[in-house]
């Protein structure tokens, strides 16, 4: 593989774009890990957040609100430099970036489900209990399959803000495209100025986002959405 | 396992830098924000009216603004265009450039959804009683658009606040690098971190109440409903 990026593009131009390549599989695997954890969380928060009981969604809600509040990069550091100082221990880059991502994701993905589930009418509830269901049978069988549908296109459009967030993750310590480009662009080596990695950086995160831009719309447009205009936005 | 809070608030050199940075942060953000409004509403014009050319261009940058990082896009504005182009500004202008352009991608979205939400009678009524196409978008499309999106471009403003804190890696002075200065000396860097998210979490409320505020001011017709 090196070797034919190197005889198409030449050196250091080859060299340069195939680790910037190999890099973004880092990015992938980090935003993988940050979307099923934090979607696990946040499918227990936005549960606990119905729940028929007096303190469960308020400990949801106050989660949602203290991470949904709290900047990803202050996660980050909190993860990355703050725990591992408090604890006087070493915590690998891949777990603290996984944990602070994790966080930051069920939050806003427990926000955007919390909504879908708002968006069933309570006589559904109430019909379903009229019928005899129990609570996790209505939410199983009546309200989840409706869920489903207008939670999808958020949620997928969610992850480019996951892949977006993943960015910041080199701050820490992290190997991938950023940490990968920042030092190519700082390298005095000619053909790899800044002017030209950051545009192709820009070019790799696009290649990763666009496509699931695009399908968080369509699927939108056939399935409809949680109301509103996007709300989360993240560098 | 011990926490040291005191040793942050008890040194005024720190609360100085602190208050310094959370100035900076401040001040960058709203400049950004306003900056970027503005370009929002002539992005989103070329592209609701499909000028030609134009309207393209507008949808090709807010997409590739919106599905690229911000610390991509600033370390490029940063470090990229200067030596292309051969200027030298301060860190701050490099942060500022950045944080408009990033800005005005998410807010031509959310005024774009906007425009729509004016009817085409009202359309047809202006031109019927002669009114210009600008004076038509001035006077009845515009304050209509940000009046019902006002919330929206709100929040949106809150949540790129707290994107912002990124500027410190190209040397601004904001409140992330106030808060990587006292880190870098103390070494207490769960407490140092904390305090930050904690002056985040306050500015961003603050944010949220002036907003709200100024929301009620500005249109205090649709506030009262």
């Amino acid at each position: 593989m090196r070797e034919a990026f190197i005889a198409v593009f030449g050196r250091p131009e080859g060299i340069m774009l195939f680790q910037l390549v190999e890099a973004a599989q880092f990015t992938v695997y980090l935003s993988l890990i940050a979307f099923l954890l934090g979607g696990s969380v946040a499918a227990c928060i936005t549960l606990l957040r119905i729940l028929p009981n007096r303190w469960a969604p308020r400990v949801a809600t106050g989660y949602i609100w203290a991470f949904q509040s709290a900047p990803l990069l202050m996660l980050l550091f909190l993860f990355g430099l703050g725990v591992p100082r408090l604890l006087g221990t070493d915590i690998d880059p891949w777990v603290a970036a996984s944990v602070a991502l994790m966080l930051y994701t069920s939050a806003y993905l427990a926000d955007v489900w919390r909504g879908a589930v708002e968006t069933i009418p309570p006589g559904q509830w109430e019909g379903a209990r009229a019928l005899g269901m129990r609570f996790l049978p209505t939410l199983r069988l009546v309200v989840l399959p409706q869920v489903v549908r207008v939670a999808l296109a958020p949620t997928v459009g969610f992850m480019v803000q996951i892949i977006k967030g993943t960015s910041l993750a080199y701050i820490i310590g992290f190997h991938d495209i950023m940490a990968i480009g920042k030092r190519w662009a700082n390298a005095p080596v000619e053909g790899t100025e800044p002017f030209v990695v950051y545009p192709i950086m820009a070019l790799i995160y696009f290649a990763l986002c666009f496509p699931l831009s695009r399908l968080a719309l369509r699927l939108e447009a056939r399935l409809g959405s949680v109301g509103g205009p996007p709300r989360a936005a993240v560098a | 396992m011990d926490l040291r809070f005191f040793e942050i608030y008890r040194n005024p050199e720190y609360l100085a830098l602190l208050a310094e940075g959370a100035a900076m942060s401040a001040a960058l953000t709203i400049t950004a924000g306003l900056m970027g409004l503005a370009l929002a509403t002539l992005l989103a014009t070329a592209r609701f009216h499909a000028v030609p050319v134009l309207g393209h261009l507008a949808a090709a940058y807010v997409e590739f603004i919106r599905n690229t990082p911000l610390i991509v896009q600033l370390f490029f504005v940063a470090f990229g265009l200067p030596q292309l182009l051969g200027y030298s500004w301060p860190f701050w202008g490099h942060a500022l450039l950045a944080l408009t352009l990033n800005f005005s991608a998410y807010f031509s979205e959310i005024l774009r959804a906007g425009f729509t939400t004016v009817a085409q009678g009202q359309y047809e009524a202006a031109r019927a009683l002669g009114l210009r196409p600008f004076t038509i978008f001035r006077k009845i499309v515009l304050p209509q658009s940000v009046q019902r999106m006002f919330p929206s471009l709100s929040s949106q403003f809150i949540f790129l606040f707290l994107t912002t804190g990124i500027i410190a890696e190209i040397g601004v002075r904001d409140l992330t690098q106030a808060g990587m200065f006292i880190d870098s000396r103390t070494f207490r860097s769960f407490e140092v971190f904390l305090t930050l998210t904690a002056i985040y979490v306050v500015m961003s409320l603050a944010f949220k109440t002036a907003l709200a505020l100024a929301h009620r001011r500005l249109f205090p017709a649709v506030a009262a409903r």
